[in-house]
């Protein structure tokens, strides 16, 4: 059984008096530890499809499907459940609460779902921290750090609750090519060791670069699947 | 917890506009605390005079003359027999008995000619019941039997009288015919109540009596109790007289002071339009503000719902933030009230300018001091901090409630 499955999901905007179709009948499987790419020219839906699976958007036809149960039909509040123990999430913009400090921004996520004792949380954090390269920057508040430095507590708060899959929206975007570089190098690590699956939606050929499995969006269709 | 810690962290966003706000729920809390402290004040000291300087804690009189009092008639008198004296012996708590004959006289200084309150006393037992004689600011009180008075100080500026002068108090006696009394001024008294200072003339009790043809009657006894006493006063008062088959009757100094305590009425009534404008000015507020936040901070709600924050969690964050902003805009408001409050009951609130104002009806000269109402502020805290509480849920939820897409992507 497929981590992640969507079946003829379609995805239609109501402007006005106009319907835009955004998505024109998305079938998909996404296994547990793949590292994705979905990529295409701008408007042909790589965000609309990457809401979908995040649970952050209901298709308007088709079903989505979260280790085999239907999350499509599910109310806002069973959604954001869905969303809070199953998946991270990395913005092109990072996000982060600029009154927490890097740590904070993580342990955050984290408390949402786990109620251990402070001191367990704070070696997990801690943790998370140090793997994606921030070590010594815990204290730090986001207007103290560099766009790459926020992607990374963004990366950390994404993975320190161990979901199940990550979505990142363009997350090298506001990125030079070298500190980009070095974020994705820290997904692929995590995707490596934790397992993690990843789905990035990107126009960065560096991205591609990493993915092992390239989606090709055109026109709200996957025109394009290839597998490395 | 989280969420208690983000509101709180939050305060420190966007200073400048949590400041505004602070300070302006601070500031409508003092102009609250200020304007009870007078208010309350007022209806003390008002309260006071009264009962010091007026009626005494009780009045008894004759069950017919209580209706026409304002006319001071000389129709329905207490005579002061044995069974009147011994109907006022042996009361617990009663502490000093006076009896008055009020009466309508014309001051005449040789020149001028005044109406006023004419008030036949017993000094020695008037001053068991009354302050008028701690306020002499010149002279002495006289003594029964002796043809002199005591007046008002600003009676005898205006008729341009001093200790020794000669008045003549023009009377009608109970058969309705004139008479006068002649009395040389003893005393002049300067008193907080402006009746006493502007109206009143007092003359022995017994040169009255004789002048106005009353016999040993008065118009009324005039009893101070002990604190907490009055009631039962009262009601001890009332039973001996019906035992004893007199037609008189005790009233409390409440029922003479019908006027002020219908303009203190009115006060709490008027308190409560402030409170009413104090609490809108907090909702309107802490509402601006939530929602400017909610609309600076779009991303982050959206990022918040991405997380798995569910609506009541990211209300929460913004209910903590406005009870925080209500605290401490109520704690400065408190701060700033207790100073306020505190040069109020020491230095008091000059009214002067507004005239004399017992043409309003209120017996209180020159300044106002405050008094202390703690429970205006405890009241005025929890009230302000529940407003804050309810008056952030509508706006906290509309912000919870944004689509996770749009406020993630709004820009």
């Amino acid at each position: 059984m497929a981590l992640l499955e969507l079946n003829k999901v379609k995805k239609i905007y109501q402007q006005g008096k106009i319907e835009v179709p955004a998505l024109r009948g998305i079938d998909l499987a996404v296994e547990q530890g793949e590292f994705t790419t979905i990529f295409g020219p701008s408007g042909s839906g790589k965000t609309t499809l990457l809401n979908m699976i995040g649970c952050l958007d209901i298709p308007s036809e088709g079903e989505v499907k979260l280790n085999g149960d239907e999350v499509s039909k599910l109310s806002q509040t069973e959604l954001a459940m869905v969303r809070r123990y199953n998946i991270g999430f990395v913005f092109q913009a990072y996000n982060l609460i600029p009154v927490l400090t890097a740590y904070e921004n993580v342990e955050f996520a984290i408390r949402l779902i786990n109620h251990s004792k402070k001191a367990q949380i704070k070696d997990k954090v801690l943790k998370m921290l140090e793997e994606v390269g921030l070590k010594g920057l815990e204290n730090r508040r986001p207007n103290e750090l560099s766009g790459g430095e926020k992607q990374r507590v963004a990366v950390a708060r994404a993975l320190v609750k161990e979901p199940k899959i990550v979505l990142a929206d363009e997350p090298t975007a506001n990125l030079d090519s070298e500190t980009g570089a070095e974020v994705i190098k820290i997904m692929v690590k995590m995707n490596q060791e934790l397992g993690t699956t990843f789905i990035f939606s990107t126009h960065d050929p560096l991205i591609m670069k990493y993915a092992k499995r390239l989606l090709n969006l055109k026109d709200g269709m996957i025109s394009g699947d290839e597998r490395r | 917890m989280f969420a208690m810690k983000l509101g709180l962290r939050n305060l420190t966003r966007q200073k400048r506009r949590n400041m505004i706000t602070v300070m302006v729920i601070a500031y409508a809390f003092f102009a609250y605390l200020l304007m009870d402290s007078v208010m309350n004040g007022m209806e003390e000291m008002s309260f006071v005079n009264i009962r010091d300087l007026e009626t005494g804690n009780i009045q008894i009189v004759h069950s017919d003359y209580w209706e026409e009092r304002e006319e001071l008639p000389l129709e329905n008198l207490v005579y002061l027999d044995q069974d009147v004296e011994e109907s006022l012996k042996n009361i617990n708590g009663l502490s000093g008995i006076s009896p008055e004959l009020r009466f309508i006289a014309y001051l005449n200084n040789g020149i001028d000619e005044l109406p006023v309150l004419g008030l036949g006393i017993d000094p020695d037992r008037y001053q068991e019941v009354f302050t008028t004689g701690e306020y002499l600011v010149d002279g002495l009180m006289f003594s029964l039997g002796e043809n002199k008075g005591v007046l008002g100080e600003k009676m005898a500026q205006l008729m341009n009288l001093k200790i020794n002068d000669y008045i003549t108090l023009l009377v009608r006696t109970k058969e309705d015919t004139f008479n006068t009394i002649d009395v040389e001024i003893a005393g002049i008294v300067n008193s907080t109540h402006p009746m006493v200072n502007s109206g009143m003339v007092f003359v022995p009790l017994d040169i009255a009596q004789r002048a106005l043809n009353v016999e040993n009657s008065v118009s009324l006894i005039a009893i101070k109790v002990n604190p907490g006493y009055e009631e039962s006063v009262t009601e001890t008062l009332n039973q001996n007289f019906k035992g004893k088959d007199l037609n008189l009757k005790a009233y409390s100094w409440r029922e003479s002071a019908e006027t002020v305590i219908a303009l203190s009425t009115a006060k709490k009534s008027g308190i409560g339009v402030v409170l009413f404008v104090v609490l809108l000015i907090g909702i309107i507020g802490i509402i601006n503000n939530v929602v400017l936040s909610a609309l600076e901070r779009t991303e982050e709600i959206g990022m918040m719902k991405a997380l798995g924050m569910k609506e009541m969690e990211i209300v929460s964050v913004f209910m903590v933030e406005a009870i925080g902003i209500g605290i401490i805009g109520g704690l400065i408001g408190c701060l700033l009230g207790a100073v306020g409050v505190g040069l109020l009951t020491k230095y008091g609130f000059d009214i002067s300018y507004a005239g004399d104002m017992a043409n309003y009806g209120i017996p209180i000269l020159n300044k106002i001091y405050g008094i202390w109402n703690f429970s205006a502020f405890y009241f005025l805290f929890i009230l302000g901090v529940i407003v804050a509480l309810f008056s952030s849920i509508i706006p906290a939820l509309w912000a919870a409630r944004k689509d996770p897409v749009k406020a993630i992507y709004h820009r």
